[in-house]
């Protein structure tokens, strides 16, 4: 009995170390491998301490832990995002106290939005000084509160140990979202006992978590889902960002063609099917394709997978999927059920649980959905998404599709947000799910670049591309640097189109072409020599159409850090566009995707589709 | 099919109040949190209680807001969502005991003295403290029996309040959901 004790106590159990140390020690336990962050008076122990840990280990590298430094401290939140979209690991970042606490506001916040999973470890001052407005003195716990799943501010140094690892657990579990531990100097500094176990207990949270994990299908369930589906006849998935963080990308897969229901994705959903599939429909929403919007419109079952009916998807709620007879809803969060959108059928848990229970459960239900497959394929060929191809002047879906060919949807991309982000999301072919990062809910520019940074220092082995806009761009300029500084062969390609292009579309459309702060033609910024002013041995700048795909191939095939900026039309558009709050059969296609009668857009009138159906 | 968009309702809109009861590990930072999930969307926390419980560690806070039913039922599945809370439910309309304690400095000169005792009285109002210009009183029930003292002590004139808010309890431990199952909040199916 004691033997069995004795091999389950920890090696380093009653160890006598600092604070610092501990964190450290809590951090490697939970497989971290990298570290982004930046340094500073308040968090000067914890470095030491990483510092000493990778001395310790310097005969086994692969123990060590990464360390990698922005030029500012929201650059080390977006990279740690990165590094946890892109493997679905939790991403840490250590900064200081004070400005670089609230530098990290925004990525813990746009974390929270898209549910990533990452801890931060702030310094603070010692705790004797807190409240007294000293030197870099910030309210951590005030500031993230609102914005982070979880904060922690550590008073009793013998909590730490136990706190840090409580972090990492409620960073990922349930619905995952960043937690903050602000860690006084005094507490880094102080000497304690290493416990080597132990968790601080949420009463309400672990019976939650214990809920969620125990929460399948039932038969009943099962045939009520699947009654619900006898009744239809024309049956849609809405896939959401809940299916790449669940890993429920393969489970939906086998859903969608076990059952022949055709996909539509969010933003974040992108990557959960196969783009290239027959059944993939790409993403629906204010920027969707027509044909995935149509077929929103024309659905009678709309089955959403870890998504919510966010304002960009929905447009005006009341008009959302008009002929939808039924609504289903999984989901891990049970505050989106029913939040925007009443539905008929839901399930809270896991997407990947339920969707296996489904299968499981469907028993010997079998329905025949060609006629409207036939359908979405129709819509598919006669609303393909297109674009002015003779134009002289390059145009951004065309080097996205050049990107398609040579990438063959195998790269992880990163975007910034903007037009350039919508044209990716909608001509990037994606093969894998946490292939595609982006800012979706809070709409970050300047994600784009650290967030390939944390992407490609995860994934060293695959091609990670940032495809930017040169406003997003110069958000986060100076992590060029970064990329540069730690060899890491990022591609940053930037469509520059003199202006931030999303503002500048809106303000064409409601604001009388007045581009109130949104032109930037006459600025100076030399983005080439910038980039290789920064290390980057590979800089072009391309302006010429017929050059375009050798250039990218270039591009895209060179070893190291590479950075292309393609100056496009700057007068494109980002089409379809459904205006804010306005329904889908408000749709504008623009001059060069087929748009639909507005008579069949009515969910009253008596068109083709209710007479083949 | 209704379909309830929460950011159409308006924080003024006079829906009446809710009881919202909210069990909480007693730590650092928790009762900010959720106040700032009520200041975020822009309501006014009518009352606030919060003390220990029942059980060592937990608190419980007792809350009225006013704000929409459907609405209050959405906070509270995001207060749910937070890892210090326990047990959060809407207790309007379940069948609750509710009380609130006030003090009331009321101005009693001789010769109204009687009559203010005797009014005090039909509440059971005690006298706490008294002074040749003023009683304070201690009234102890739900809203509607504290408004209807107030009411009778006013024309007297009130010099000073103090009210300690709502705190509310259901009559019998299972009773947790309301009639309308509107407490029914999906966790687990």
């Amino acid at each position: 009995m004691n033997a069995q004790l004795d091999k389950k106590r920890h090696p380093l159990a009653g160890k006598r170390m600092s604070g610092a140390e501990m964190i450290i020690q809590v951090l490697a336990e939970e497989g971290v491998d990298t570290i982004f962050g930046y340094t500073g008076g308040a968090i000067l122990p914890t470095y030491d301490a990483i510092f000493r840990y990778n001395v310790e280990h310097e005969s086994n590298r692969s123990e060590q832990i990464q360390l990698i430094v922005p030029a500012n401290e929201q650059g080390a939140g977006f990279m740690a995002a990165g590094y946890a979209r892109a493997t679905g690991k939790v991403g840490v970042f250590i900064v200081t106290s004070g400005p670089a606490a609230t530098n990290s506001v925004t990525p813990i916040r746009d974390s929270m939005a898209d549910s990533v999973p990452v801890v931060l470890i702030c310094g603070q001052v010692a705790r004797n000084a807190i409240g007294t407005d000293a030197f870099q003195e910030a309210p951590v716990f005030n500031l993230m509160s609102s914005c982070a799943k979880h904060v922690f501010l550590v008073e009793d140094p013998e909590d730490l140990e136990i706190t840090v690892r409580t972090a990492f657990e409620i960073a990922r579990s349930g619905r995952p979202g960043p937690v903050v531990i602000d860690v006084p100097k005094d507490v880094q500094n102080w000497e304690g006992t290493f416990k080597g176990e132990g968790m601080l207990h949420f009463r309400g949270y672990e019976n939650r978590m214990k809920a969620l994990a125990a929460a399948r299908l039932t038969e009943q369930d099962c045939l009520d889902f699947f009654d619900l589906l006898q009744r239809c006849e024309r049956p849609l998935i809405c896939a959401g960002g809940g299916i790449i963080c669940g890993d429920a990308a393969e489970r939906l897969r086998e859903f969608s063609q076990k059952f022949q229901i055709p996909v539509v994705t969010t933003l974040m959903g992108i990557g959960s099917v196969d783009t290239t599939d027959k059944l993939s429909l790409h993403m629906l929403g204010m920027h969707g394709m027509a044909y995935a919007n149509y077929a929103v419109m024309d659905c009678d079952f709309l089955i959403t997978i870890g998504a919510r009916f966010d304002d960009r998807v929905a447009g005006k709620v009341q008009e959302f999927a008009p002929r939808a007879r039924y609504f289903a809803h999984i989901d891990i969060d049970a505050a989106e059920i029913g939040k925007v959108k009443t539905v008929t059928w839901f399930h809270v848990g896991s997407a990947q649980d339920a969707l296996s229970d489904l299968m499981k459960g469907s028993g010997d239900f079998c329905k025949d959905f060609s006629k409207w497959l036939d359908h979405v394929d129709e819509l598919k060929t006669n609303h393909v998404r297109n674009y002015d191809r003779e134009s002289p002047a390059i145009q951004p879906p065309y080097v996205i599709e050049c990107l398609n060919e040579i990438t063959q949807g195998e790269a992880i991309i990163c975007t910034g947000v903007g037009q350039h982000q919508m044209w990716a999301a909608q001509y990037l072919e994606v093969k894998h799910p946490r292939s595609f990062l982006t800012s979706g809910s809070m709409g970050t520019m300047g994600f784009g670049l650290p967030a390939a940074i944390g992407a490609q220092a995860a994934c060293p082995d695959r091609l990670v591309i940032d495809i930017d806009g040169d406003g997003s761009m110069r958000m986060n300029l100076g992590e060029l640097e970064t990329a540069t500084t730690y060899s890491l062969p990022i591609k940053v390609l930037v469509l520059n189109n003199q202006g931030d292009g999303m503002v500048r579309q809106w303000q064409k459309i409601y604001f009388g072409n007045r581009f109130s702060g949104s032109d930037k033609s006459l600025r100076q910024k030399d983005f080439v020599k910038t980039a290789e002013a920064d290390g980057f041995e590979f800089a072009a700048r391309l302006t010429d159409k017929k050059l375009l795909k050798k250039t990218l191939t270039e591009f895209v095939r060179f070893k190291g850090p590479a950075f292309l900026e393609v100056m496009i039309d700057p007068d494109a558009c980002v089409y379809p566009m459904v205006g804010p709050g306005m329904g889908y059969k408000e749709m504008i296609t623009g001059d060069y995707i087929v748009g639909r009668d507005a008579a069949e857009n009515l969910p009253e009138s008596p068109s083709k589709l209710t007479d083949s159906f | 099919m209704t379909d309830v968009s929460l950011q159409a309702s308006k924080p003024d809109n006079p829906k009446g109040t809710r009881t919202l009861s909210i069990l909480v590990e007693n730590r650092f930072g928790v009762l900010s949190r959720i106040a700032g999930l009520f200041s975020a969307r822009g309501y006014n926390i009518e009352s606030l209680t919060v003390a220990g419980s029942s059980e060592p560690g937990l608190s419980r806070i007792t809350m009225v807001v006013r704000c929409e039913p459907l609405l209050a039922q959405q906070i509270l599945k995001q207060v749910d969502k937070l890892p210090d809370t326990v047990e959060a439910s809407d207790l309007s309309e379940t069948n609750c005991v509710e009380r609130e304690l006030i003090l009331v400095r009321v101005r009693a000169p001789e010769g109204k003295r009687t009559t203010l005792l005797t009014e005090a009285e039909i509440f059971r109002a005690r006298v706490v403290t008294a002074t040749p210009e003023n009683y304070v009183f201690e009234v102890t029930g739900d809203s509607g029996k504290v408004e209807a003292f107030l009411d009778v002590v006013r024309p007297y004139g009130i010099d000073e309040m103090v009210r300690t808010g709502k705190v509310a309890l259901h009559r019998n431990l299972n009773s947790r959901v309301n009639e309308n199952g509107d407490n029914a909040m999906p966790a687990a199916r």
